[in-house]
């Protein structure tokens, strides 16, 4: 018997019962659509996450306070007030790290915001005047402020363009004043509608100078974050290991794995991203490969009552000649072929609902959402819903082709 | 003439848990090539259980059976469903035709277990339909058929692959005496034409087209002899 007859006689047997192939698939088709959607909608987020993560540029590098955290519940690794005026200074210094073209401290802190009788709470940036450059706020209306500013711990403030548009509507903010947390600052520029920028939400953010946030309104001595910016990309890892030098060596530490502080590049943390999101999408999608095993257990059960149902055609199939393998083969790929019409359903329905739910996210998070299908999703599903219909088909063909063909000539 | 069937004392007991029932108690006849054979007997006489053992439907539990030369022992699975398929024909009581499906797809059924081409399946099939005077409704479902033409259309199945041997279950047992002798007169043309057939029935009347009447009873054979009087279709059944 050749293949093409077998597939056509397999083909006919399922024909004859359509709106029950048709009701069996069904577990099939959600497994795969929901393995196709999740797998597609977990790149769409990793894709998206990497953009606003690397939005610092590739040569900026973080510098947070604090060691790796030990545990889940290890709450110390958080509090650490490790990075000071006199680490900065270190890191200034060419001698110590040659690849470092600027940096800024960075004091971040949210807090309630006035303007005459309007209250709002914002992120309040405390830094140098590198972060305009940095993550690109030169102010469309009125300036940046100077390092002069910085030292001299002016009140003055950069606003974004959220905060502009929620204190003061379509009135003129520039030269106004406004109050945070009780301390008067004079806004001298509004900055451009950015989005989000790494971590940093810059339209719902006001930036000050460092010096004055510290002294101001932390009313602590020590700095959140310090960014670095390195001469070129192609040094970021070198300027790394000096970091690292500088600050143990201010430190008195040896041992890398005390280490009170973390340096971090943007590679890193596109790595850490990927790896979250990646975990994240194969931890779904091996939720909804339980549904396949539900569909494969539907497809078992219904080839089962099939078998029954048919032993009398399976009897006089082999009376006439079929061997023990033929009816094997017929029955398996009728269960294949349910399987895999049901996993192209499944792409099909997938990649459709990724597309509109790509549609929605944009709308939605206000910024692109790639559309993506990875096409070892797509073989993914093929291979997946085949090899369930193989796993489910066997038990029952094999039910069929051990049949003896009086007994199944007798059935009634 | 060659023998096509050789059966020597053959045995066939059944089991179920403690107790054992003999269908088979020691069966020896010979057919020879060409033959036509009737095996009557009341029912639990064994005749389907010997039907069911020269037809490579089952083995037997003791004796030999030598089919075209060869003792069924030593066949192997797979060149059961050959032979079955290649050297045999059978007609059953009730037809076991595929339901669903046309004349013609129904006739070329033995044609995909064959190694003959596909091409010639088509011609093959029209021929055999032809031969059982049903090449009107060759396209019809087998639903919308009479008793006498689905058994036409067994018949049609049962010769595509120009068979040594035709095996008869009871060919009438659901027909009418009209229709039922339809079909007699084409398993006699069968036979004049060169193939062996085995007649399994408990009516004397469709015995009689037989050459030879084989009776059995309680698993022994009770008699084995020539017809006197054979029934021989006088009437044209191809309309």
């Amino acid at each position: 018997m050749t293949f093409r007859n077998s597939l056509k006689t397999a083909v006919k047997g399922l024909r004859a019962n359509k709106s029950r192939s048709a009701l069996t698939i069904l577990g099939i088709v959600i497994g795969i659509t929901s393995i196709i959607l999740i797998m597609s909608l977990g790149k769409g987020a990793e894709d998206l996450i990497l953009n606003q993560v690397r939005g610092l540029g590739a040569a900026t590098i973080i510098i947070e306070p604090g060691r790796e955290a030990q545990g889940p519940s290890d709450f110390g690794s958080l509090f650490t007030d490790s990075l000071k005026d006199r680490e900065v200074e270190a890191l200034s210094k060419p001698s110590n790290v040659p690849g470092v073209e600027g940096l800024t401290p960075m004091v971040v802190l949210s807090t309630t915001v006035s303007f005459e009788n309007e209250v709002d709470s914002f992120m309040i940036l405390g830094a140098a005047p590198l972060l305009a450059e940095i993550v690109d706020v030169y102010p469309e209306f009125g300036q940046f402020f100077s390092d002069e500013q910085v030292q001299q711990l002016s009140a003055v403030a950069v606003i974004g363009s959220e905060v502009k548009e929620k204190l003061f509507g379509p009135s003129e903010a520039l030269g106004q004043n406004i109050k945070i947390k009780n301390k008067v600052f004079k806004v001298i520029g509004i900055s451009p509608k950015k989005g989000q920028v790494g971590m940093l939400d810059v339209d719902n953010s006001i930036i000050v100078p460092y010096t004055t946030a510290l002294k101001y309104l932390s009313g602590m001595n020590y700095y959140h974050q310090i960014l670095v910016k390195a001469k070129s990309e192609q040094i970021v890892p070198q300027t790394v290991e000096d970091i690292e030098a500088t600050l143990r060596e201010l430190h008195d530490i040896t041992d890398p794995s005390k280490d009170d502080f973390q340096v971090a590049t943007q590679e890193d943390i596109a790595q850490r991203v990927s790896m979250v999101t990646s975990i994240l999408t194969i931890f779904l999608a091996a939720i909804a490969a339980i549904s396949l095993v539900v569909g494969g257990i539907g497809i078992m059960n219904i080839m089962l009552v099939s078998v029954t149902e048919r032993t009398r055609e399976i009897g006089l199939r082999k009376a006439l000649g079929a061997t023990t393998r033929n009816i094997l083969t017929q029955f398996l790929l009728e269960s294949v072929i349910l399987t895999l019409l049901g996993g192209v359903i499944g792409i099909i329905l997938g990649v459709f609902d990724s597309f509109i739910a790509s549609l929605i996210l944009t709308k939605a998070l206000g910024s692109t959402w790639q559309f993506t299908v990875a096409v070892q999703a797509i073989l993914l599903g093929l291979g997946v819903s085949a090899f369930v219909g193989v796993v489910f088909g066997l038990y029952p063909a094999q039910q069929a082709s051990k049949k003896s063909p009086i007994e199944a000539l007798r059935y009634e | 003439m060659s023998l096509i069937i050789e059966v020597e004392n053959l045995k066939k007991t059944y089991s179920e848990g403690e107790t054992e029932t003999r269908a088979l108690c020691g069966v020896s006849f010979n057919v020879e090539a060409g033959e036509f054979v009737a095996v009557m007997g009341p029912s639990g006489s064994g005749k389907s259980t010997l039907l069911h053992i020269l037809g490579f439907l089952d083995r037997q539990t003791k004796g030999s059976y030598l089919f075209d030369g060869k003792e069924l022992s030593e066949y192997t699975d797979n060149e059961v469903a050959k032979v079955r398929n290649e050297k045999m024909g059978f007609i059953f009581q009730s037809f076991n035709l595929l339901a669903r499906t046309t004349v013609l797809e129904n006739v070329k059924l033995p044609l995909l277990y064959s190694s003959t081409p596909q091409s010639k399946w088509n011609s093959m099939a029209k021929k055999a339909i032809e031969q059982v005077g049903l090449s009107h409704r060759i396209n019809h479902l087998t639903s919308q058929l009479s008793g006498g033409e689905k058994q036409r259309v067994a018949i049609a199945r049962a010769l595509i692959n120009e068979p040594k041997i035709i095996f008869a279950d009871e060919p009438t047992g659901n027909l009418d005496s009209k229709s039922g002798s339809g079909v007699m007169e084409i398993i006699e043309k069968l036979n004049n034409q060169g193939h062996s057939i085995i007649l399994i029935t408990h009516e004397t009347y469709t015995a009689q087209y037989a050459q030879r009447i084989i009776t059995l009873k309680d698993g022994e054979i009770e008699s084995d002899k020539k017809v006197e009087q054979r029934r021989v279709g006088r009437k044209s059944f191809i309309k």
